[in-house]
């Protein structure tokens, strides 16, 4: 079968894309073959411990099981250290068979009669057990990256569960016909294969090398006692550590329950080795289902948090229960609470448990996993059975009473839930970083903007006019920028600079220059006789006088009007100033008005803010006149929220609104640019979006209301699928939805963390394949799900054909959900 | 002053010659010609300064208005081949800390081929 037609199949029952059936089916297939033969060695275990001791006896194993595991977990975590990971799974798998092998030997050809042979399977059973599934996990994790293992960890965890099922099925069948003990021979034969399989899921690997996941180049011990210890320092695998030893005591202590009951019922062993494998049959059979059902849109739909949550609360509900079930009855609770621990610890609750893995980082993950996966869940499980042995055995407390202790471990197990799944997003978000910092921080960090303007316009202003030139050199000096290094440029070391300033005293015909001007003019003493001068009564009448004159007359040249414009802003505001300058804030000269805004943003007058934000339309003077309105701060806000609204100003003059508003980056202003928002005027949205994504990254204390922004949010994104889809077939929808997509995550910004949605952007962007995992991941676990749905479709990595489809059913979707009250009157659902 | 475009691999090359000032501003202006090509996918703009011969304040904040929003868009917005006197005022007004700005036109091409 070709890649495409496995594709094409495996799609139809799980989320597979191309190029990852070959390696979904495999890793389905390893799992089927793990827990084939474990569904043989469980009942086994249990009954054949039977043979040899009473119920009373039976927190023996689990407590021998925790005491030996650390010497197995630091062989392990050894051999992880020193072999390539392939050699040390394929190990591992050839000496179980070779275990397999010997306990059928001696129980059915050499018939060792000792009780304690049982108890040395009991543990064999387990150590296999743990081993191979943690195994699988390890080779998980090395496969595949967290988003796509969240996708498809329904599929091949289904392997699982089938290949427990038919264990468990050849359990139930054949332990009458040919005995408990021969089922033995089964597993080397399933092991086999296993060992095929693990070779080939290893050679389609192309990530990261293949060796061990931890060099240790200090040296240091390895073994349980270094995955303790990485477990110890680290606050999110502690937490983990005590979500996954709750759960494994309730376990235990849940299974202790069951296997008693399951004694007194079934006294001879056959009997009792069928029943056990009819019920993991059957419990593995439910299982199948909701994994491959249930599991992946459990956790896709309502998130890693609630797929944590649906064990202890079921569990919770069933252990408070026993009350209830008359004595001869308990079979029948223990079947069903067993069943539903071990039916959600076998789907649900262990894919949820393995995601939280996924963002520790790999050179820890694999150490901690050895010790929480094996060490910890034994030592639980230890736990489970000493407070089993004390209470039961010791205390002779009635069975059904052992639930009491469970439900308080449920609730401890409810508690850190909650904890563990919000510290999930922390360690996420780690492993993400910014790609690029916004424009207008990189420039307003690293220079002055408006000085470096006004060092042009001084060295423009030498060509034309002395006078200028010593106002602009006066206002450098005001604002203490004639550096050293700006007087050797101005003093014209350069002859051509020099040539041309002489040029220009000659056309002007007044006004002087002469060397050492700028040390003059930089003399504190003389700034502050310039000051007094302006402020001089005599001084504002005279000047006043001749500029009145001049403009009466008429016959002023243009660099004369670029002198009075620039005058003006250094007097007192009087009527008779702000006359004049009201008169060059309409002069059709882009030099002029440049002079004339600078100096209405100077006077701050309120007569002029019509004039000035008519320059708004004008490219020439846009940015002057930005910088001049916001020089006047918030007084004028509601002044500018009008001209915004104002459907007949020039469309130019409203979309350089926003940005002004942005700068002056208030409350008041964020609140004023979201109620645009919300009035949906399309025209003006890009800046107003742009601008309020703006103010949120320059002022974080900044609050938007959800109820306004969502809308905005849904809104895009239906323009996003309208893009989509109005792309030609085989055309990439480019640089439209790529827009829409940037607006997107603006909005996002508003109303989430904001670093953490730029992060997950710019990642998406521009990141690895294992950044954009993270990436989604992190979106998936903050963002709101009626929110999600719809974007998800928008940037997740689908086939051409998948993503048409769904984003076309999902903007039908929209489209209704706009003509809903709720939304009524929002942007574009007018 | 004339803008003219060419395109070198995915970096787009503006060819700016005269003056950029505001009174010698055409219909359409620098940042307005950068948007433009923003939004047709382009994420990669050289400016070739080779003759420019002045630059007002006008012209400063068309460039800085352009390399805001090359960069807000996970873009690069580079110079190259800029006269020795502009770039000491470049350097004197801190320009150099924001744009990158390169001796030649290959060497520019180059890095945006660097990460």
């Amino acid at each position: 079968m070709t890649e495409d037609r496995l594709s094409r199949t495996l799609s139809r029952i799980a989320d597979v894309r191309p190029g990852e059936s070959r390696i979904a089916l495999l890793l389905f297939l390893y799992f089927f073959l793990i827990t084939f033969p474990a569904y043989i060695v469980k009942p086994v275990k249990v009954s054949l411990f039977f043979v040899s001791f009473s119920d009373r006896f039976l927190p023996l194993p689990y407590l021998l099981t925790a005491l030996l595991i650390g010497f197995v977990v630091g062989l392990n975590v050894k051999l992880l250290r020193t072999l390539p990971r392939r050699r040390f799974i394929s190990l591992s798998i050839a000496f179980f068979i070779a275990g397999f092998v010997l306990f059928w030997l001696l129980w059915v050809v050499l018939k060792v009669d000792w009780n304690g042979l049982s108890l040395v399977y009991w543990f064999w059973s387990d150590v296999f057990i743990a081993t191979s599934v943690t195994q699988f996990w390890i080779a998980v994790n090395d496969v595949l990256h967290p988003h796509q293992a969240k996708r498809l960890v329904g599929f091949f965890v289904s392997g699982g569960l089938l290949g427990g099922f038919g264990g468990a099925l050849l359990a139930w069948n054949l332990a009458r016909a040919i005995g408990t003990e021969n089922l033995l021979l089964f597993c080397p034969a399933v092991l086999v294969l296993t060992l095929i399989v693990v070779n080939l899921v290893y050679a389609d690997r192309s990530r990261e090398d293949d060796r061990g996941a931890a060099v240790d180049s200090g040296g240091r011990l390895a073994g349980s006692f270094e995955g303790f210890h990485i477990v110890r320092k680290n606050r999110y695998l502690l937490l983990m550590a005590g979500l996954l030893g709750t759960g494994a005591v309730v376990g235990n202590l849940i299974e202790l329950q069951f296997n008693t009951i399951l004694r007194w019922r079934f006294p001879n062993p056959d009997p009792r080795t069928a029943f056990l494998g009819s019920f993991f049959a059957a419990l593995l059979l439910v299982s199948y289902l909701v994994q491959l059902f249930g599991t992946g849109r459990i956790l896709r739909r309502f998130g890693l948090r609630t797929g944590l949550l649906v064990a202890p609360v079921l569990l919770l509900a069933g252990s408070a229960s026993v009350f209830l079930f008359p004595t001869a009855s308990l079979i029948v609770w223990a079947v069903l609470v067993k069943g539903a621990d071990k039916g959600l610890e076998n789907s649900l609750s262990q894919s949820a448990r393995e995601l939280l893995y996924l963002p520790v980082p790999a050179d820890i993950k694999y150490k901690a996993k050895m010790f929480l996966d094996m060490f910890l869940n034994k030592f639980s499980t230890a736990l489970g059975a000493l407070l089993f042995f004390l209470f039961y055995t010791v205390f002779h407390v009635g069975l059904a009473s052992i639930s009491f202790i469970t439900v308080f471990f449920l609730v401890l197990w409810l508690l850190l839930v909650r904890v563990v799944s919000g510290e999930y997003v922390g360690v996420v978000k780690k492993d993400l970083e910014r790609k690029w910092e916004d424009g207008e921080k990189v420039v307003a960090e690293r220079m002055d903007v408006d000085s470096a303007r006004l060092v042009f316009d001084t060295i423009q202003s030498r060509e034309r006019s002395s006078v200028l030139y010593a106002m602009n050199l006066f206002d450098l000096v005001r604002k203490d920028k004639l550096t050293p290094e700006l007087k050797e440029v101005l003093a014209g070391k350069d002859g051509e600079l020099r040539a041309k300033s002489l040029d220009s005293l000659l056309d002007v015909g007044g006004g002087s220059f002469f060397a050492g001007m700028e040390d003059v003019l930089a003399d504190e003493e003389f700034g502050t006789q310039i000051k007094e001068v302006f402020e001089l009564e005599a001084y504002r009448k005279v000047m006043g006088e001749h500029l009145e004159k001049a403009a009466g007359e008429g016959q002023e040249s243009e660099v004369e009007r670029m002198e009075a414009a620039k005058v003006l802003g250094m007097m007192t505001p009087e009527p008779r100033v702000i006359r004049q300058l009201d008169r060059l804030l309409r002069d059709p000269s882009p030099d002029v008005l440049n002079y004339a805004l600078d100096s209405a943003a100077r006077l701050k007058r309120k007569e002029l803010l019509p004039l000035i934000v008519q320059q708004l339309g004008n490219p020439l003077t846009r940015q002057v006149a930005r910088d001049a309105l916001a020089a006047y701060g918030g007084r004028i806000l509601g002044a500018l929220v009008r001209y915004l609204e104002d459907h007949k100003q020039n469309i130019s003059v409203r979309r350089a609104i926003p940005e002004v508003l942005a700068r002056m980056g208030t409350q008041r202003a964020a609140d004023a640019l979201a109620a645009e928002l919300v009035n949906g005027h399309d025209e003006t949205e890009p800046e107003i979006i742009e601008a309020l994504y703006r103010i949120r990254s320059e002022t974080p204390g900044i609050v938007f209301r959800e109820k306004r922004i969502i809308p905005a949010i849904l809104v895009q994104i239906r323009m996003g699928f309208k893009a989509l889809l109005e792309s030609r077939p085989g055309e990439a929808p480019g640089s439209r939805l790529a827009f829409r997509i940037k607006r997107i995550f603006d909005l996002l910004s508003l109303i989430y963390p904001s670093e953490d949605i730029v992060k997950a952007y710019q990642n998406i962007c521009q990141g690895t394949r294992k950044s954009i995992d993270y990436s989604l991941e992190l979106l998936d676990n903050v963002v709101r799900k009626d929110i999600k749905e719809f974007l998800f479709p928008l940037i997740e990595d689908l086939p051409p054909e998948e993503k048409i489809r769904r984003c076309r059913h999902l903007f039908r979707a929209l489209e209704k959900k706009g003509r809903s009250p709720d939304l009524k009157g929002g942007p574009a659902f007018r | 002053m004339v803008i003219k475009t060419r395109e070198k691999g995915d970096v787009v090359i503006l060819d700016i010659e005269g003056e950029i000032r505001r009174s010698d501003m055409s219909e359409t202006t620098v940042h307005e010609l950068v948007k433009d090509r923003l939004e047709s996918g382009t994420r990669n703009i050289l400016f070739n300064f080779e003759k420019v011969e002045f630059i007002d304040s006008f012209g400063v904040g068309e460039i800085l208005a352009s390399y805001i929003s090359t960069q807000n868009l996970g873009g690069k917005l580079k110079l190259a081949r800029i006269s020795k006197k502009l770039y000491l005022v470049f350097q004197v007004t801190m320009l150099t800390k924001v744009l990158e700005i390169f001796d030649s036109e290959d060497s520019a091409l180059q890095s945006f081929l660097r990460l």
